[in-house]
């Protein structure tokens, strides 16, 4: 089987390896915006960083960062965070997101830490903290609910997934 | 000075404006369809940048909640009675099911309710009709008039004139 997050072995054996840019290759999105993770010089999880990249401007007379870009980068950290420390290997499936703007992201480096409140059989509950020049001033809080996926399950709704496309009324691109 | 047409037409053609001066809507190729005092509808074109799972063929979450904040924040400038900048306050998405690869997005949102200083919306997503993917609750703050940069509304509707084709 070919490496991706369709198969959980190669979940587990890059997740005993700490391959976080592994996974990341795999999301474009987030390639796109300029997510990227380092372990947390602070603790034992992972330190996410967005890059200032002109395309992530929302708001071009501040200029500020989207806030839809932010809260993608929140999504992402949480996601990866989850992937790393959940008990076992598992691909999360987003439930919901409540993000919380507190200040302007303005067009520098921005930087998240997740804590993973609860891990459940089936669900998980991921907190994100995202700053930029200081960790003491937030730009935004997130918390996301995630189902945890186990390998059978993400095969068969795949499968679903795909019977629904062919049925699409709207033209491909 | 004739009165400004602000018709559902010339607002469609101002929103279009909005989402075009902002880079990372502008670079995805996001459109506006239509903007009726009751919905504005938007569609984002497919492309494989917007994918979360490379393996699987999945849109990434966090497209879909920056299309929410997006078209959300649209409805607001539609539903106060002056154009205002209103920063997103909070956001809530509801993921139904997972959008998929090769389909476009499309997205519509409504003002629920307007305060002195905040504004309620909410909005929806789908790719194929009547199959929702995700839902979207947003609230924006009103800075009001005061803290609206001068000819922020006359800026928005300037272009009219101009080519759709054109620099935004």
């Amino acid at each position: 089987m070919p490496e991706g997050f369709d198969n959980v072995a190669w979940i587990a054996r890059t997740r005993t390896e700490g391959d976080v840019a592994a996974w990341l290759a795999l999301i474009p999105y987030a390639t796109r915006i300029g997510v990227s993770a380092v372990p947390d010089p602070e603790g034992d999880g992972l330190l996410f960083r967005l890059e200032p990249a002109p395309g992530n401007v929302g708001n071009v007379l501040l200029p500020a960062l989207h806030g839809g870009v932010v809260a993608a980068f929140m999504e992402t950290a949480a996601t990866l965070d989850l992937m790393l420390s959940a008990r076992e290997a598992t691909l999360p499936r987003i439930v919901d997101l409540s993000i919380d703007y507190l200040r302007t992201a303005r067009a520098v480096p921005t930087f998240a830490r997740c804590l993973l409140l609860r891990e459940g059989r089936r669900l998980a509950n991921v907190q994100v903290t995202a700053w930029q020049e200081s960790e003491s001033v937030p730009v935004a809080t997130a918390r996301l609910h995630f189902v945890l996926g186990e390998s059978g399950r993400v095969r068969h709704e795949q499968r679903q997934g795909l019977k629904s496309v062919r049925g699409a009324p709207y033209r491909r691109q | 000075m004739p009165s400004p047409d602000r018709s559902p037409d010339a607002w469609r053609r101002a929103l279009t404006r909005f989402v075009r001066v902002i880079p990372h809507t502008r670079e995805l190729g996001l459109e506006v369809l239509a903007a009726d005092a009751e919905a504005i509808r938007m569609r984002l074109p497919w492309s494989d940048d917007l994918l979360g799972d490379a393996s699987r063929g999945l849109v990434h979450g966090g497209v879909l909640t920056m299309l929410l904040d997006t078209v959300c924040g649209s409805a607001v400038l539609r539903g106060l009675p002056e154009p205002e900048v209103c920063p997103t306050l909070d956001l809530r998405v509801d993921h139904f099911r997972p959008a998929v690869a090769g389909l476009a997005l499309y997205a519509e949102a409504r003002v629920v309710g307007v305060t002195a200083s905040v504004v309620f919306t909410e909005g929806i997503l789908w790719q194929e009709e009547g199959r929702q993917v995700a839902r979207g609750i947003g609230n924006f703050v009103r800075l009001g008039p005061r803290n609206t940069p001068p000819g922020f509304a006359e800026a928005l509707f300037a272009a009219n004139h101009d080519k759709e084709s054109g620099n935004a």
